[in-house]
């Protein structure tokens, strides 16, 4: 346990100024995400006798126009673009990666399927895959997850193909093949250190895109169906009540400003070197 | 014309780099700084031209043609560039601008290039003409060889006037030939009353272009004198060194000389036969109709110019590349890792984002050497444990290589193949790293197969040395250690048939 925190604190350590105010951003935004349903229990529970109610010490972004608590609903918004986010994230680098190391490894007809595949996603738009997912099947949240693991997966998969074909034709898999040490040994020793940075940087930029993804269709309609909570579908909501009160449409759009600007924060040192 | 440098003191921090107290540079005599990598040679003459690396700071005087410069003072030598001093860079092809067309490139720096393009392109071309490389006026860099790259440069360097003409390792990585063009060509430049500076590690080099050579180590001059005096008959126990590290003059039990080569029967054994191969990239043959044997305890080396093909033809020895026509067929006992391969760059033989520890327990745990014996060839190789634990962009390229050695040696190979491993090294490293890996070959009576540009260290190290020519002409020659003066009158190989 001791030397669990001992690295995370030198981790801590290395980073940049901007890192580590990136890193307490989100953790905050995190924290507001899972304890908000202990604060505001029920984020669709209606209660018309407080329309647009303004803010209040136990309702610090006031009621919506059904009466809803919207902090309540915003911290649950919140949690599911980051979970749909981080879950899409994640799908996209398992099968991007073993898409990619595998094209490059294989080569030959695998390499030509996969890469047409590759071919054929990049021409349509990320966002047209996922609003054709999501219109199939009105509103269900596996259908935007995967719409948008779809969209992504393309990219790391191009990456990691990439890379892994130079490194895999280079002079140290070569002497590690003339040292009989096997797949395993270029997985783990070759490959996975030299795409790990590489992952990562382009990670924190897809659960961005992720999160903008999941808020664009609510802002449009096609995305998580009503009642339940989502940033997009909040702002649209709130729009029509923008002059009685502007808290409503305000605070969805600030929580995806601090998603962006964090993940952005969160990159600063890697770009830089 | 002439140049005199006075009490020049090159800083970093608050560490000396170099320190010498008097240097003259007469017209009509060359004058070449010899020394070991890192000995602060190649800041000399960053300091002299004004463009040393930030961070770095000169102190002195260095007087052209009776006028006086501070060395600390980097913007008033700006204006000799080219009309008076110019910089010959090392590696050419790579100082060279790729996008643009020789002819331009050297017109570039004719005096007349602002005010009278199309003069100034013929002051090229004539230029260009006279250094026998006028047909390759109109190509781009890469078409040139390393000889013609270097003729080109050497065009662009001096075309505004320069008479001071200092050369950064000007030799590195030029074969042979090209060595011998280049020495032909700064020595014209000094009898046409240059004043010439050349910063080297090259011996031979030296020796070509004779007048007086300076010997550099640790940041000063510890011995001076002229060529033939510095470089036959050394005073300094460094240079004394440095000489006896030239591969012609090797005394170690496993020179060529005293080993002998392996029965050639044609029914002994053999690790790898080769019949009739053929290798070309696009329509060009690299090497056709090559027949040779490599037999157990054999050291055969591959030596030529540089884009012969040597390497191509190592790599289908070990059926790393498959052959256009032609086979090559090992020997059983080859297999599991008993071929093993040294590369030129050795830090990218090496996963480059783990410690070096982390691959060789790999190799450990996948072929179990006696416990040990890790340890054992770290001592015999004085490497001590904690370089190791370093990822390889961290560790010397003489250390690194004695490293890939170890790691070579831990699976009991039969056949090692050398690519280049000490082309990249200065003189005594390359003894170094040689002796680590002969003493190996020697003990365990495991097969080479060297690649090299280096015809000494091939003839001191193989019993057998195949020449390679530069294509289209004939593919290979085969003679014995020792006769390839006269390699011309061998016959094309089907060597050790």
């Amino acid at each position: 346990m001791s030397a669990a925190v001992m690295s995370v604190r030198a981790r801590l350590r290395g980073l940049s100024l901007a890192q580590r105010a990136a890193l307490g951003l989100l953790m905050l935004l995190a924290v507001f995400a899972v304890a908000g349903p202990w604060v505001w229990p029920d984020p669709v529970a209606q209660d018309l006798s407080r329309f647009l109610e303004p803010p209040s010490l136990s309702e610090p972004l006031g009621r919506d126009h059904l009466g809803r608590s919207v902090a309540g609903r915003l911290a649950s918004a919140t949690r599911l673009s980051l979970l749909i986010a981080v879950a899409c994230v994640t799908t996209a680098i398992v099968a991007g990666m073993l898409a990619g190391i595998l094209a490059a490894w294989r080569g030959g007809l695998v390499d030509t399927v996969l890469h047409g595949l590759s071919e054929a996603f990049v021409a349509l738009p990320a966002l047209l895959i996922v609003l054709m997912v999501s219109a199939m099947s009105g509103g269900e949240l596996w259908t935007l997850y995967a719409g948008i693991a779809l969209a992504q997966w393309i990219e790391y998969f191009r990456v990691v193909r990439a890379r892994s074909a130079l490194l895999l034709s280079g002079p140290a898999v070569e002497a590690a093949t003339l040292l009989r040490l096997g797949p395993m040994h270029v997985l783990r020793r070759h490959l996975w250190p030299d795409l790990r940075p590489l992952l990562t940087t382009m990670a924190t930029f897809g659960i961005g895109t992720a999160v903008l993804a999941v808020s664009t269709l609510g802002f449009v309609g096609v995305g998580v169906a009503p009642p339940t909570p989502e940033l997009g579908q909040m702002i649209t909501e709130a729009f029509p009540f923008y002059h009685e009160a502007p808290w409503m449409s305000v605070a969805p759009a600030l929580v995806l400003v601090v998603v962006l600007v964090g993940l952005l924060g969160l990159r600063t040192k890697e770009s830089a070197s | 014309m002439s140049m005199h440098l006075q009490d020049v003191v090159i800083t970093h921090g608050g560490r000396t780099l170099v320190d010498v107290a008097d240097l003259h540079l007469p017209r009509g005599e060359a004058v070449t700084i010899v020394g070991e990598s890192g000995s602060g040679k190649s800041l000399l003459a960053h300091a002299v031209m004004g463009t040393l690396a930030a961070g770095l700071t000169a102190r002195g005087r260095v007087t052209i043609d009776g006028t006086g410069y501070d060395l600390a003072e980097r913007s008033a030598r700006r204006r000799l560039w080219g009309r008076v001093m110019a910089l010959l860079p090392q590696e050419p092809v790579l100082a060279l601008d790729p996008t643009m067309r020789v002819r331009g490139q050297v017109a570039e720096g004719a005096p007349a290039f602002r005010s009278d393009r199309r003069s100034a392109y013929h002051a090229a071309e004539q230029l260009l003409g006279t250094l026998g490389v006028g047909d390759a006026a109109r190509s781009y860099p890469h078409t040139l060889s390393g000889g013609m790259a270097q003729r080109v440069a050497f065009a662009a360097a001096t075309v505004g006037g320069a008479r001071i003409l200092i050369a950064d390792e000007p030799s590195k990585g030029l074969d042979t030939h090209a060595r011998e063009e280049l020495a032909d060509l700064l020595r014209q430049h000094v009898t046409g009353d240059g004043v010439l500076l050349t910063i080297t590690h090259d011996l031979d080099l030296a020796r070509r272009l004779g007048g007086q050579v300076l010997v550099m180590r640790e940041a000063a001059i510890v011995e001076r004198g002229t060529a033939e005096q510095v470089l036959t008959n050394p005073s300094h126990a460094y240079t004394q060194r440095l000489l006896a590290a030239e591969p012609s003059r090797w005394q170690h039990p496993w020179v060529s000389a005293t080993g002998s080569p392996p029965a050639d029967e044609p029914h002994a054994p053999f690790l790898i036969q080769a019949d009739r191969v053929t290798k070309g990239y696009g329509k060009r043959d690299l090497f056709s109709d090559v027949t040779l044997t490599i037999r157990p305890g054999q050291r055969l080396a591959l030596a030529g110019p540089s884009g012969s093909g040597k390497t191509t033809l190592g790599n289908v020895l070990l059926r790393l590349l498959p052959p256009d026509a032609g086979k090559v067929v090992h020997a059983a006992d080859l297999g599991g890792g008993r071929l093993q391969k040294l590369y030129q760059d050795p830090a990218v033989a090496f996963p480059s984002r783990v410690p070096i520890i982390v691959g060789l327990r790999d190799v450990l745990r996948r072929h179990r050497p006696e416990p040990g014996r890790l340890e054992k060839l770290m001592g015999a190789m004085r490497l001590s444990e904690d370089l190791l634990h370093r990822p390889p962009g961290q560790v010397s390229g003489g250390e690194l290589q004695r490293v890939a050695i170890i790691r070579a040696m831990l699976l009991d190979p039969l056949l090692i193949f050398a690519d280049e491993p000490t082309s990249r090294l200065d003189l005594v490293t390359q003894e170094e790293t040689m002796c680590a890996l002969m003493e190996q070959v020697d003990r365990s009576r495991c097969a080479l197969l060297l690649v090299t540009h280096d015809l000494a260290l091939a003839n001191a190290v193989a019993h057998d040395v195949l020449t390679a020519t530069t294509p289209p002409a004939d593919p290979v020659r085969q003679g014995h250690a020792g006769q390839l003066g006269s390699s011309s009158s061998t016959p094309p190989v089907h060597a050790r048939k």
